[in-house]
C-alpha cells in the first residue's frame, strides 16, 4: 500500500478559543424532535406500555409479526449480506460481483444503469453517453450470459435491481440465460425489484407509463408465482420514497398503498392473496435516528399483517408477513469529511438489524461523490461482518422489544402512517396521487423542507453545517472511474448483434411479443423467446409500449425497426 | 446589444434573431430606453398575427393547454410564439417560471419560440411589458401570438383585452376560480374551457358556467361565449378548441370587426403608455432634487396629507414644463 | 454578441435551472430552484431529458444570466464538455454555467478547466450557492 510510506504530518500548534471550549462543554441538543419531527418526552416509563397492550406487539414469529416475522431471528440464519454492484460493462459488473463473494457477501446484488431502467439499448443515440455510469446495462440475453457467466446459478441468491417497467426485461433475460444453461427455473433463488410504480414518482416518467407500470409490474408477479416459486418477484421500493425526502413514516404509507396497486392488480387477475403473496417483498430505508428507524420497521410490521390479514383474508402467516431489504440512507451522506460516512452508515445499519432485517446493502462511504470504489464496497461489507460477528447483535430476537420509548413509538408512528394512508384515500387513492402529481407535490414540499433544516441548523449534519473543516472533502482512496472501452466494446457488440441476428425469427417474436401485449396477456412467456432469438431490451420494451398506445421510444427519438 | 445601433437591433428581430429578440425583451422587462427606441421601428399592421390570450388561476392547467395550442397550430404549418407569465413573490420579488416545463415537447422546434416572464408586480408595468414581448413576437413573424397569464387582478384584465381572443381555464373544483370571476376576467373572455374534465363535477361546473355566462354585464355583439370540456394532458377536447377559436377570429373579422379591435388595442395600448410615460417622467423629473424624500419626510410628520403633496409636486412639474415648451 | 452596457436596474437574476441527458434525478434542482427564487431571483425550471442543446436554445431564449445543470448521473465529465460548447456556439459567453449534484471533489478543477465557473456539489448549503451567483452575474 501506498498509503503506508506516506509521512505522517506532526499535529500543528493552533489557538483554541476557549469560550468555544466552555460553551462546547455546557451545550445540550437544540431539539429533541426525531428525525420526522415527532415531539418526544424527556423519559417513557411503564405508564407508556400498559400490559394489556401486549397482545398487539406479540412474540417475534407471531402475528402481527411486530417483533419480527422468526421466533430465532438471526440465530436461524444472518441476514443476507448483498451490496449493490452495477458499472460498465457487463463483464466489469461481474468481476466486481466476483470480488465480493470471495470477500465474503453472502448474496449477489446488481443494478441497472439509467438507460437499461429506461428501456433503452446501449446503442440508443441518448444512451451512449450514459451507459455503465451508475449500474450495468443489459441490451440482450448475450449481455445477461456475460454478467452470469461462471457462477453457479443454482447455488447463488441473485438480486436483479431493475426498478421500473424494464424489470420485465430483466426477468425474461435472466430466465432465458438460466434455461440455455440447463437450469430449473423452478429452484431459482434471488429478487427482483421489479417496482416500475416506482420509477415512475422518482422522475423517470416516460419510461413508466402508470398504466403500464402496474401490469407489467404485475406481469413479473404472476409469472414467478408460476414459474419461479423461489423468486421474490418484487421489493416494492420504499427506499427511494425516502430518497425523495419524505419522512419515515410518509415511506411507509406510500410505499404500502403503492404495493398495493400491484396486489389488487393479481386479485384482479383471479388470484388470491395466499396464492401468491409468499414472496412479496419490500426495501426500506435505514435513515440516521436510530430508534425512529427500529420503531418504522416494526410499525410496518405490524400494519403489514393487519392489512393482509383484515382487509385481503389472508390465511397463511407467509403472506402476512412484512419481509424487507434495507439499503442505508444514501441521502444522508455527504461528499464533506467523507470518513464521517463509515459511522454514519454503521448506525443506519444497526437499526437495520435492530428491526430485524432480512438483507442488507450498506452505502459505501464514498457513495456522495461517486461510484462505491473496490476499498469503499468492501469497506461496506466489512461494516455489515463486524455487525454479524463481532457485536452480538444477533443473540437475542427483537432486542429493544419491550422499551417503553421504542413500544410507544412505533405505536405512535402506526398512528401516523394510517394518517397518512386516509389523506391519500381523500385525494382518490395512490393511482390518482400519482397521476394528479399529488405525490410529487409532497416530496417537492418535504425535500424543500429537509433543505432548510440543513440551511438554518435545526438538523445537524457534521462537517455540513457544524464542525466544518476547509479541504476535508477529497475522496481519501480515489475515484471509482468506469473504463470507456469496455463499455464502447459492449455498444459495438450490440450494434454487431443487430446486423447479424436471424431476421427472420427475430421479427416473428416481436411481432409476437407485440400481439400478446396487445391481447394484454402476460408478456414474459413470449419476451423470453423474444430474447433467444435476438431482441433487445428497446425493442422488448418498444414492442410493448406500442401495444399499449405509447412511441416506441420513450425519448421519441428513434423509430420501431419493426 | 445597443452598441449594435438601434435600427441594426430591430432589423435583426424582424429577421426572427432569437437572442437579439431575447435581449430586448430583457430590456422591455428592465424598462430600459433603448428597448422603446427599438420597439418604435417594430411597428406592425394590427391583424396579420393571431393574438390569443390564455387566463386562469394556478393549477387550470393553462400551460398544458398552450401546449396543446402549439402542437396544433404547428401541425397547421404555423410559427407560434409565447409569452407565459408567472407571478414573482410580493415577498422576495423571485418566481418560479415553472411554464415551459410544461411546453417543452417543442422545446426543440425552431418554429415555437417561448419565453418566460415574471409579473414583478410593478404597478400598470405587466400589461406593458407583455404588450411589448407580443409585438417583438409578431415583428419576429410569427403567425400566432400566446399570452399566458394568471387572471387575477387589473393587470391581467388589462393583458385580456389586448389580445383578440381570451381563453379563460377553469376546472370543475372551482373553488379558486370564483375570485377570477370576481375579478371580472369573465366578462373579456371569448372562449371557456372547461380543463380536467375527467375528474368529478363537470356537469355542475357546466352548468354554474351556463349561467355565470348569462349574467355578463358586456356581450359581444352575435358571439355568445362557447364553453369548451377539455383534458389538457390527454389532448382531448383540443380540436373543438381550437375550432371555436377560429370561428371567433372569424367572427372578430368580419365587416370592420378587425378595425375596431385595431382601434380598441391602440386606445388601450395608448392609454397603458401614458400612464406609464407620465409615472416615468415626472420620476424622473424629481430624481436626485430631494423632493420626493421631502414630501414623505413631511406626509409622515404629519405637516402635509398626500393628496396635496402630489398636487404640489404635479404643479412644480407641469410649470417647468410649460416654461420648457416656450422656450422651445 | 456582446450585452447591453445598461446596468440591469432592478438587479434581477435570471436562472435557467435544469437535467441533463437521462438522468431524472430531480429532486435537488427542484428544491434549489425554489430556494433560488426565495432568494429573489427569476427561474426557469427546464426539467428533465434534455441535450447540451436544447438548454442552451432555451437560455439564449430567456435570455438568463446563470445555467444550473444538476448531475447525479456520473456523466459529469461528458456532457459538460458539449454543454460549453454550445454555449460557445450560441454566444453565451458571459453565462455563468454551475453544477450540482454527485461530483467527486477530485473532479471540480477539471470541470473548471472545461469552462464550468463553480460547482456546489450534493452536501451544499443554499447560502453559499446564492451568494456565489450574486457576486459573480456578469452583467
Amino acid at each position: 500500500m501506498k498509503a503506508a510510506q506516506k509521512t505522517v504530518p506532526v499535529t500543528q500548534e493552533k489557538d483554541v478559543d476557549w469560550d468555544k471550549y466552555l460553551a462546547a462543554y455546557y451545550e445540550k441538543p437544540k431539539s429533541s424532535l426525531t428525525w420526522s419531527g415527532l415531539d418526544v418526552k424527556e423519559v417513557y416509563t411503564p405508564a407508556d406500555l400498559p400490559p394489556e397492550r401486549y397482545k398487539d406487539i406479540g412474540d417475534p414469529g407471531q402475528y402481527p409479526f411486530t417483533r419480527g416475522i422468526h421466533r430465532n431471528m438471526f440465530r436461524g440464519r444472518y441476514w443476507t449480506r448483498r451490496e449493490v454492484i452495477g458499472m460498465g460493462s457487463p463483464q466489469d459488473t461481474h468481476d466486481r460481483s466476483k470480488l465480493l463473494v470471495e470477500e465474503g457477501g453472502s448474496g449477489l446484488n446488481t443494478i441497472a444503469d439509467i438507460p437499461y431502467e429506461m428501456g433503452l439499448d446501449a446503442d440508443h443515440p441518448w444512451a451512449q453517453n450514459e451507459v455503465g455510469l451508475t449500474g450495468v446495462c443489459i441490451t440482450n440475453m448475450y449481455d445477461m450470459e456475460t454478467m452470469t457467466a461462471d457462477i453457479p446459478l443454482d447455488k447463488v441468491s441473485w438480486s436483479l435491481i431493475t426498478a421500473s417497467t424494464a424489470a420485465v426485461v430483466t426477468m425474461a433475460q435472466y430466465a432465458a440465460v438460466a434455461k440455455k444453461r440447463g437450469y430449473d427455473l423452478k429452484k431459482l433463488r434471488g429478487t427482483v425489484q421489479n417496482d416500475p410504480v416506482h420509477f415512475r414518482y422518482c422522475g423517470f416518467r416516460p419510461a413508466s407509463p402508470l398504466d403500464l407500470s402496474v401490469k407489467l409490474g404485475t406481469d413479473v408477479i404472476e409469472y414467478c408465482t408460476k414459474e419461479m416459486p423461489l423468486w421474490y418477484y418484487t421489493t416494492v421500493n420504499l427506499y427511494d420514497l425516502r430518497e425523495q425526502g419524505v419522512t419515515a413514516p410518509q415511506e411507509v404509507a406510500f410505499g404500502f398503498l403503492i404495493a398495493r396497486l400491484y396486489i389488487d392488480e393479481m386479485i384482479r387477475r383471479g388470484y388470491k392473496v395466499d396464492d401468491f403473496m409468499q414472496r412479496f417483498a419490500f426495501y426500506v430505508s435505514c435513515h440516521i435516528d436510530i430508534f425512529e428507524e427500529v420503531s418504522k420497521i416494526r410499525a410496518a410490521r405490524r400494519i403489514w399483517a393487519k392489512l393482509m390479514k383484515e382487509h385481503y383474508g389472508a390465511q397463511k402467516a407467509s403472506s402476512q408477513q412484512f419481509r424487507f431489504a434495507v439499503h442505508t440512507a444514501g441521502c444522508s451522506l455527504v461528499p464533506q469529511q467523507p470518513l464521517n460516512n463509515l459511522v454514519r452508515v454503521a448506525y443506519q445499519a444497526l437499526a437495520a438489524v435492530l428491526g430485524g432485517v432480512q438483507s442488507l446493502h450498506c452505502c459505501s462511504y464514498d457513495e456522495a461523490t461517486c461510484l462505491p470504489t473496490e476499498t469503499g464496497h468492501t469497506q461496506a461489507l466489512r461494516t455489515q461482518q463486524i455487525l454479524a460477528y463481532e457485536t452480538g447483535v444477533t443473540n437475542v430476537s427483537d432486542p429493544l422489544g419491550g422499551s417503553y420509548y421504542v413500544e410507544n413509538l412505533t405505536s405512535r408512528l402506526e398512528e401516523e402512517i394510517y394518517k397518512i394512508m386516509d389523506e391519500v384515500d381523500k385525494v382518490g387513492g395512490m393511482y390518482q396521487a400519482i397521476e394528479k402529481e399529488w405525490l410529487d407535490r409532497v416530496f417537492e414540499k418535504e425535500a424543500l423542507t429537509r433543505q432548510k433544516e440543513l440551511d438554518n441548523r435545526d438538523k445537524i449534519l457534521v462537517g455540513v453545517n457544524m464542525f466544518t473543516a476547509e479541504h476535508e472533502t477529497a475522496a481519501p482512496l480515489g475515484v471509482q472511474r468506469i473504463m470507456k472501452a469496455s463499455v464502447k466494446r459492449q455498444i459495438e457488440m450490440v450494434k454487431k448483434l443487430k446486423k447479424e441476428r436471424n431476421k427472420t425469427l427475430w421479427k416473428e417474436k416481436i411481432l409476437a411479443l407485440k400481439a400478446a401485449a396487445e391481447r394484454r396477456e402476460n408478456v414474459i412467456p413470449c419476451m423470453i423467446t423474444a430474447t433467444e432469438a435476438g431482441a433487445t431490451t428497446g425493442e422488448m420494451m418498444g414492442a410493448v409500449r406500442l401495444a399499449f398506445g405509447y412511441p416506441y421510444d420513450p425519448m421519441e427519438i428513434i423509430q420501431a425497426p419493426f | 446589444m445597443s452598441e449594435i445601433g438601434i435600427m441594426e437591433w430591430a432589423k435583426k428581430v424582424r429577421e426572427n434573431d432569437r437572442m437579439a429578440a431575447a435581449k430586448l425583451i430583457s430590456a422591455i422587462e428592465r424598462k430600459e430606453k433603448v428597448a422603446r427606441d427599438v420597439l418604435k421601428h417594430l411597428f406592425i399592421p394590427v391583424g396579420k398575427t393571431t393574438v390569443l390570450g390564455v387566463t386562469g388561476s394556478a393549477g387550470a392547467g393553462k400551460s398544458c393547454l398552450v401546449s396543446c395550442l402549439i402542437g396544433a397550430y404547428r401541425k397547421r404549418g404555423k410559427t407560434v410564439g409565447v409569452i407565459a407569465v408567472d407571478p414573482s413573490s410580493p415577498f422576495t420579488g423571485g418566481a418560479f417560471l415553472g411554464d415551459r416545463l410544461r411546453m417543452q415537447a417543442h422545446g426543440r422546434d425552431r418554429g415555437v419560440y417561448i419565453r418566460s416572464m415574471a409579473s414583478r408586480g410593478y404597478l400598470g408595468g405587466l400589461a406593458r411589458g407583455t404588450v411589448d414581448a407580443m409585438r417583438v413576437m409578431e415583428a419576429m413573424g410569427h403567425d400566432v401570438v400566446i399570452v399566458e397569464t394568471i387572471g387575477t387582478g387589473q393587470d391581467e384584465v388589462d393583458v385580456a383585452r389586448l389580445v383578440q381572443t381570451c381563453l379563460l381555464v377553469l376546472t370543475p373544483t372551482m373553488g379558486d376560480d370564483i375570485q377570477a370571476l370576481k375579478a371580472g376576467i369573465m366578462e373579456i373572455a371569448q372562449v371557456v374551457v372547461l380543463n380536467k374534465t375527467d375528474m368529478p363535477g363537470k356537469q355542475k361546473a357546466l352548468l354554474e358556467l351556463e349561467v355565470a355566462l348569462k349574467m355578463r354585464r358586456v356581450e359581444e355583439e352575435g358571439w355568445p361565449v362557447p364553453v369548451v370540456p377539455a383534458v389538457a394532458t390527454t389532448g382531448e377536447g383540443i380540436d373543438e378548441v381550437m375550432d371555436q377559436i377560429e370561428k371567433h377570429q372569424v367572427h372578430m373579422r368580419k365587416g370592420d370587426g378587425l378595425k375596431q379591435y385595431a382601434f380598441q388595442k391602440a386606445e388601450k395600448e395608448g392609454s397603458v403608455i401614458i400612464k406609464d410615460e407620465i409615472e416615468r417622467v415626472i420620476f424622473d423629473h424629481i430624481r436626485g432634487t430631494g423632493l420626493r424624500r421631502k414630501y414623505l419626510d413631511k406626509i409622515v410628520a404629519g405637516e402635509i396629507d398626500p393628496y396635496t403633496a402630489v398636487e404640489e409636486v404635479m404643479a412644480l412639474f407641469i410649470k417647468k414644463s410649460k416654461k420648457h415648451i416656450q422656450v422651445q | 454578441m456582446k450585452k447591453a452596457k445598461e446596468k440591469n436596474k432592478d438587479g434581477k437574476i435570471k436562472v435557467l435551472m435544469t437535467k441533463v441527458g437521462l438522468d431524472g434525478h430531480d429532486r435537488g434542482v427542484k428544491v434549489i430552484a425554489s430556494l433560488l427564487k426565495e432568494a429573489g431571483m427569476e427561474v426557469v425550471y427546464l426539467g428533465m431529458y434534455l441535450m447540451p442543446k436544447d438548454i442552451v436554445d432555451a437560455a439564449i431564449d430567456e435570455d438568463v444570466d446563470v445555467i444550473g445543470i444538476s448531475l447525479l448521473s456520473a456523466g459529469h465529465l461528458v456532457f459538460t464538455p458539449l454543454i460549453v460548447e454550445e454555449m460557445k456556439k450560441g454566444g453565451l459567453d458571459d453565462v455563468l454555467l454551475i453544477l450540482g449534484g454527485v461530483i467527486p471533489p477530485e473532479d471540480i478543477p477539471i470541470l473548471k478547466e472545461m469552462g464550468v465557473h463553480e460547482v456546489f456539489p450534493a452536501g451544499s448549503l443554499t447560502e453559499p450557492i446564492v451568494t456565489y451567483i450574486r457576486n459573480h452575474v456578469r452583467r
